[in-house]
């Protein structure tokens, strides 16, 4: 028979020849279309991710099964998604990446089969798992059978959570079903401009409701990592946005068991920050700007923000201090007042709860006037949402460390990584103010007597709220009462947090035997 | 026309433009005081100020228009 390879160097050759046209996915012409609209394919996704040449793939020639609508008579190895394992900076990772030009990117029994394989290795391995997300959704032509795969991957996404990073990048569309692997993960990549995710896109709004809308608005780029937080990071392009998963994987373990790894670049630890003395302005109405006071303090060049754009009245980061890895949350006075709110709750006690899982310990700045109030933010459920922050602090077994820049007034206090929540060392800046609430507000309560009987009812108030203020609203009251450790100069922050996190390193604490917790979600 | 609109409820204490004036991103257009703490708020773009809507000593709420640009 003409073409059976029968010899060994047949056979080599035949095994080949079957290897690149594989390599080609969808074909030549689908390629070009996929680099039209600006993205890469899913191979030269993987090549960029990895180090080089360390891709081992899975699967090449697996197949879909499908015989109904001429499928049988269509079929291309590899069924439209890339996998196998390899290297970052030198570690470990495994991988799937979505091939857009083989069927759309549409996920089939096999291919679901294919994700497993990986995501089960990866758990087995102890090795992250990143998923680069390009496809059309469910495979209609295989029924039912797509939804199973679906609901596997969901399974494995559930069971590998806290035990491997779970990383997704959205550099497509990622619509319906789908959508619910990545939201499961730890974070979300998302490209500008050339990724969506949505549940129901334009063409189902249009017929329910009338808006004519794009997929761009109802679920691209931006409006995830900005308004609705689904997404924590976002990217230019493919480059950019693999070379961003490079980075936050730097910050983290390859599993819960490890600790993350350590990268010394020379910034010593005793390091003074002189400038942070006169950074604190005189009057505690007036903003700072809280991240230019955490870049000052990290290990030079270490910030790496998660969801910049959404929560903004919270900074979470990851960054390093003398080396160790941490997580960095902090209020940010220059937004909303720095207030507490439903977005900036979920945000921390989300952020504070994955560094919990792979033992990155977690670095908290304090300055907050109080929760945000309104009707809108009760009505949203701000009670069960903050609840989630003080959940998060008291679950953690992570070393924790607390530094309270200004304001740390009311339940907010207590929130944000306070001693009584569990934080190990809490340290505390002159300028703060460490109190029930804030004296303006205290006077009128605490004097309603003395006041309405005060011929001069402004200058009695004036004078009580200075009394108040030099006696309640500093940290000396908590110092004395042991709810500060230390307070400190602003400009030692440095060194006297990379000895608190050093003292902390072995960190052991006990929790009840339990199922598990029941968390306000 | 872009709007920029109060992201908390508070007191607006200072209007520091005035129609006509060409604006820059970044650029402070308003401070509101809310929950003690004075908030600067800045234009997300570039433009011609149109429209102010407030004036300072007044009381406004979430997403009310402060400024409106060209």
């Amino acid at each position: 028979m003409a073409g059976v390879p029968v010899t060994t160097k047949e056979k080599i050759e035949d095994l080949k020849q079957r290897d690149a046209a594989a390599q080609l996915g969808g074909g030549e012409k689908r390629i070009e279309a996929q680099h039209a609209k600006g993205k890469m394919t899913a191979r030269e996704r993987i090549e960029a991710l990895l180090d080089k040449d360390t891709f081992e793939e899975f699967d090449r020639f697996v197949v879909h099964r499908c015989n109904d609508f001429g499928m049988e008579k269509n079929k291309i190895p590899g069924d439209g998604v890339v996998t196998g394992h390899g290297k970052i900076n030198g570690r470990q990772v495994f991988v799937f990446s979505q091939d857009f030009t083989v069927f759309g990117g549409s996920l089939s029994g096999p291919f679901g089969e294919k994700v497993c394989k990986v995501m089960d290795l990866a758990v087995k391995a102890g090795a992250p798992m990143i998923g680069l997300n390009d496809s059309g959704g469910a495979r209609i032509q295989e029924g039912v059978v797509s939804l199973g795969s679906y609901g596997e991957i969901f399974r494995r996404n559930v069971l590998s959570s806290g035990v491997v990073p779970q990383i997704s990048a959205i550099m497509g569309p990622c619509a319906g079903g789908a959508v619910y692997s990545p939201a499961i993960t730890d974070f979300i990549f998302m490209v500008d401009q050339t990724s969506y995710m949505h549940i129901t896109g334009p063409a189902v709004i249009k017929s329910v409701t009338g808006e004519e809308v794009t997929s761009e608005d109802v679920g691209g780029a931006k409006v995830h990592n900005n308004k609705s937080g689904v997404a924590q990071f976002m990217a230019k392009s493919d480059e950019e946005c693999l070379e961003q998963i490079r980075t936050l994987l730097s910050y983290l373990p390859s599993n819960w068991e490890e600790k993350p790894p350590e990268k010394h670049t020379g910034d010593p630890a005793s390091r003074l920050s002189p400038e942070l003395d006169e950074f604190i302005p005189d009057s505690p109405k007036m903003p700072y700007n809280m991240k230019k006071l955490i870049k000052t303090v990290v290990d030079t060049g270490s910030f790496f923000e998660v969801a910049k754009g959404w929560g903004k009245n919270m900074i979470t980061a990851f960054a390093r201090f003398g080396g160790m890895s941490v997580g960095i949350v902090a209020n940010n006075p220059m937004q909303l007042a720095g207030c507490l709110d439903i977005d900036a709750s979920r945000k921390c006690s989300r952020f504070v709860r994955f560094c919990d899982a792979f033992n990155i310990p977690v670095v908290t700045f304090v300055d907050v006037p109080g929760f945000l109030p309104g009707l809108q933010q009760e009505y949203g459920g701000i009670i069960t949402h903050g609840s989630k922050v003080i959940y998060a602090y008291c679950e953690a077994t992570v070393p924790l460390v607390t530094v309270i820049t200004r304001k740390a007034y009311g339940g907010a206090y207590d929130v944000m990584g306070s001693k009584h929540h569990g934080a190990d060392i809490n340290f505390a800046y002159p300028t703060a103010e460490v109190a029930v609430m804030g004296p303006e507000g205290a006077v009128n309560i605490v004097f309603r007597k003395e006041l309405a009987a005060a011929e001069d009812k402004a200058s009695a108030y004036e004078e009580l709220v200075s009394e108040y203020r030099s006696k309640f609203a500093s940290p000396y009251r908590a110092a004395e009462l042991g709810y500060i450790d230390e307070i400190i100069l602003p400009s030692q922050t440095r060194g006297k947090v990379i000895r608190a996190l050093e003292a902390l390193k072995n960190k052991r604490t006990f929790r009840p035997v339990r199922r598990h917790g029941n968390v306000p979600l | 026309m872009a709007e920029i609109k109060a992201p908390m409820g508070g007191k607006v204490i200072k209007v520091s433009v005035n129609v006509g004036d060409s604006i820059a991103e970044d650029d402070e257009v308003a401070v509101l005081e809310a929950m003690k703490m004075e908030m600067p708020i800045l234009s997300e773009e570039d433009g011609t100020v149109a429209e102010v809507k407030v004036e300072a000593g007044q009381t406004v709420e979430a997403e009310q228009v402060l400024v409106v640009l060209n």
